[in-house]
């Protein structure tokens, strides 16, 4: 099929789906896979937004695609793969094209597809899953660490991107990913999926900067099985896009398992950010802490929900959630929706939340001092995000996310020529 | 007549419509200490307020100089680069904001560019050394999880890094062990003591006398109502210590009748 029909294929349905396939070329296994994605994406509704209806900008259920253009024949997505050393290579740390990944690395690849999902999940994920287009699948073998962070960077342009990470780790085996997500200017659509399955004993970090372009809208999956005594760092800094739909699940499937998320927003101008997570603790000694600080500023619109589930064999479980919001501006909203549902006895779980503006008390004290309003109210709103910043890692990482953060405080103001 | 000094003119304040203070009339001249005295609810945390600019506290008449700078309808932040200091007696706690981030930006705030980094560190150890406070502290979210203690001796840190030409300290004593108290009595004197410290003028703002054990102070005055009811030397501190608030209530009830 030449490049000019390619890119005259607009929109989600089988032909198009058809059209992408006889391009990429993929094995049957995934195709079939992809069928059954799009199947269930024309079945499943939007699930409906939470008390969604209160001037919310934007209706996921509203959402046309028709005119989306699902792919184009341009070049895969960026990976990283300087950051990858010899030593981790020798020890045969896998980072590959997901295009390329099933052929060179087959057994690896099916062990861990697919894990993380399941037939929950919902009208998006099965978008991305099906209209996969860039990928990148990360395999570190048992008892591996690699050091220095693995960084994936996805860029959107004109087109649609759907970014598809997949991350395993075996047994005992630690490390790092970044997964970036940016856009050239322009109208980007990106639907994203990042499966994370981790194997006994394994301890993954992984950090999403997702720093889209002010007219692109974002919607993003991502899933994790822990197994037994594993451990996830998730650290989301969700900056950018127009839109943003960010959901995140981590199923602890056996004892000891951990995970950790801390997750920044901050809404300004026109922006709605509408953030989930959740983590399932569905065996006993299964422990998670998830810390989400989020500001509203100009117009922005944020929703947060934090779901804690605990099953009741889940016992000894331990889960607390931290949900903290600033308002900087009489136009801004951000709704906190925790959700807690405990069915065992033996467990300990603690939920707090605040959404609130800067107090006048803080202000004042600050004031005293000869420090003047304006640069006050930057420096207590760069504070208040400082306890989930300080959970990034990496000092570079947390310096690029305080800047972007006091730039949403305080914008420059654009010079009149 | 010398601009000098820190003037309090005839100062009537109140919150939500309750009047509270009077007509408060006093002078702290540089270098001097002045003890300000008296039972709760006399006004003696709305003079300190209403001097600083919060703005719940609004001035009805009245004035406050600094060196002939009206500071009254000034931002607070102006009144502080004029050269006022507050010590809160409730200071804030500002999460995030490490202890050596916030003193930076109030040091360049008040004294624009006058220590580079290098300098700026060894003053700042240099003070910490005098109030037997850990370097630890600098990195600490200002008076965030503090105790009472720790917050008085961030007071005293910002009070010596600031060098104001005039301190307020608000019941800076209240509610502190004698640990703490000693060493906010350490860090006011060594302040007075030292070159650039010894022409501040202190305004000390205290419910008990015990503050003045450790800082040798110049004047006292008792508040009461609203008013500065009288005013003598140190031993007048004595007379509290010894007969409470009630014997001075019966003096001016008596002088008034």
């Amino acid at each position: 099929m030449s490049v000019s029909r390619l890119g005259a294929v607009r929109g989600f349905s089988k032909a198009s789906l058809d059209a992408l396939l006889a391009h990429a070329g993929e094995g049957s296994i995934l195709a079939a896979a992809r069928y059954n994605a799009l199947a269930r994406y024309e079945e499943l509704p939007v699930r409906s937004a939470v008390r969604g209806g209160r001037g919310w900008k934007y209706d996921l259920a509203k959402l046309d695609l028709s005119e989306i253009a699902p792919f184009a024949p341009g070049p895969d997505a960026e990976i990283d793969l300087e950051s990858l050393s010899p030593a981790a290579r020798r020890a045969g740390v896998t980072i590959e094209r997901f295009s390329r990944a099933r052929e060179s690395h087959r057994l690896a690849f099916d062990r861990a597809f697919g894990m993380a999902l399941d037939s929950r999940d919902d009208k998006f994920a099965s978008l991305a899953l099906a209209f996969q287009n860039h990928g990148t699948f990360i395999d570190v073998p048992a008892g591996v660490v690699v050091e220095e962070p693995i960084v994936v960077g996805y860029e959107a342009r004109e087109t649609a991107l759907f970014p598809y990470t997949l991350v395993a780790l075996g047994a005992g085996a630690r490390a790092t990913v970044t997964e970036r997500l940016a856009s050239t200017s322009g109208d980007a659509f990106v639907c994203g999926l990042s499966e994370l399955v981790l194997a006994e004993r394994a301890h993954l970090t992984y950090v999403v900067e997702q720093r889209l372009s002010s007219a692109a809208r974002s919607i993003v999956t991502r899933r994790a099985l822990l197994a037994a005594n594993a451990e996830l760092d998730v650290a989301l800094a969700e900056l950018g896009a127009k839109h943003t739909v960010s959901r995140l699940r981590a199923l602890e499937d056996a004892p000891g398992a951990r995970t950790g998320v801390v997750a920044v927003f901050f809404s300004d101008g026109d922006q709605h950010v509408d953030i989930e997570t959740e983590t399932i603790h569905a065996a006993g000694n299964t422990s998670s802490e998830t810390i989400v600080r989020s500001a509203g500023t100009g117009h922005g619109q944020g929703r947060y929900l934090g779901n804690i589930k605990i099953l009741p064999n889940a016992h000894g479980a331990n889960a607390s959630l931290r949900d903290d919001a600033l308002l900087l501006s009489a136009g801004a909203h951000i709704d906190s929706i925790p959700a807690l549902e405990i069915a065992a006895n033996d467990v300990k779980a603690f939920h707090g939340a605040t959404v609130g503006a800067i107090s006048d008390e803080e202000l004042f004290y600050a004031e005293s001092r000869g420090i003047e309003r304006a640069q006050a109210e930057r420096m207590i709103a760069l504070g208040f995000f400082e306890p989930a910043v300080s959970r990034f890692p990496g000092e570079s990482v947390r310096d690029a996310i305080r800047a972007t953060l006091e730039d949403k405080i305080a914008p420059r103001a654009v010079e009149l020529v | 007549m010398s601009e000098r000094g820190l003037r309090i003119s005839n100062l009537q304040a109140g919150v939500e419509g309750n009047a509270i203070l009077k007509g408060i009339d006093l002078e702290v001249l540089p270098g001097s200490v002045h003890a300000l005295m008296g039972p709760n609810g006399s006004g003696k945390s709305t003079l300190a307020f209403s001097m600083a600019g919060h703005p719940s506290y609004h001035v009805t008449a009245g004035s406050v100089t600094l060196d002939g700078e009206e500071l009254i309808g000034l931002a607070p932040d102006k009144r502080a680069k004029s050269g006022l200091f507050l010590s809160f007696q409730y200071p804030a706690a500002i999460p995030g904001v490490s202890v050596a981030n916030f003193i930076r930006t109030a040091r360049q705030a008040v004294r624009p560019d006058d220590l580079t980094p290098a300098k700026f560190r060894a003053l700042i150890f240099e003070k910490l050394d005098t109030l037997d406070m850990d370097a630890a502290f600098l990195s600490r979210y200002v008076n965030d999880g503090f105790s009472g203690g720790e917050k008085k001796r961030l007071e005293m840190l910002q009070l010596a890094m600031l060098a104001p030409k005039y301190a307020v300290l608000d019941e800076t004593d209240s509610g502190l062990d004698v640990d703490a108290l000693k060493a906010v009595g350490k860090s006011v004197n060594a302040l007075r003591e030292s070159e650039s410290g010894k022409e501040i003028g202190f305004l000390i703002i205290t419910h008990y006398p015990r503050i003045l054990q450790h800082i040798a102070a110049d004047h006292v005055h008792i508040m009461m109502d609203g008013r500065i009811v009288k005013s003598g030397g140190p031993e007048l501190a004595n007379v509290i210590e010894r007969d409470g608030y009630d014997k001075i209530r019966e003096e001016v009830a008596a002088s008034v009748g």
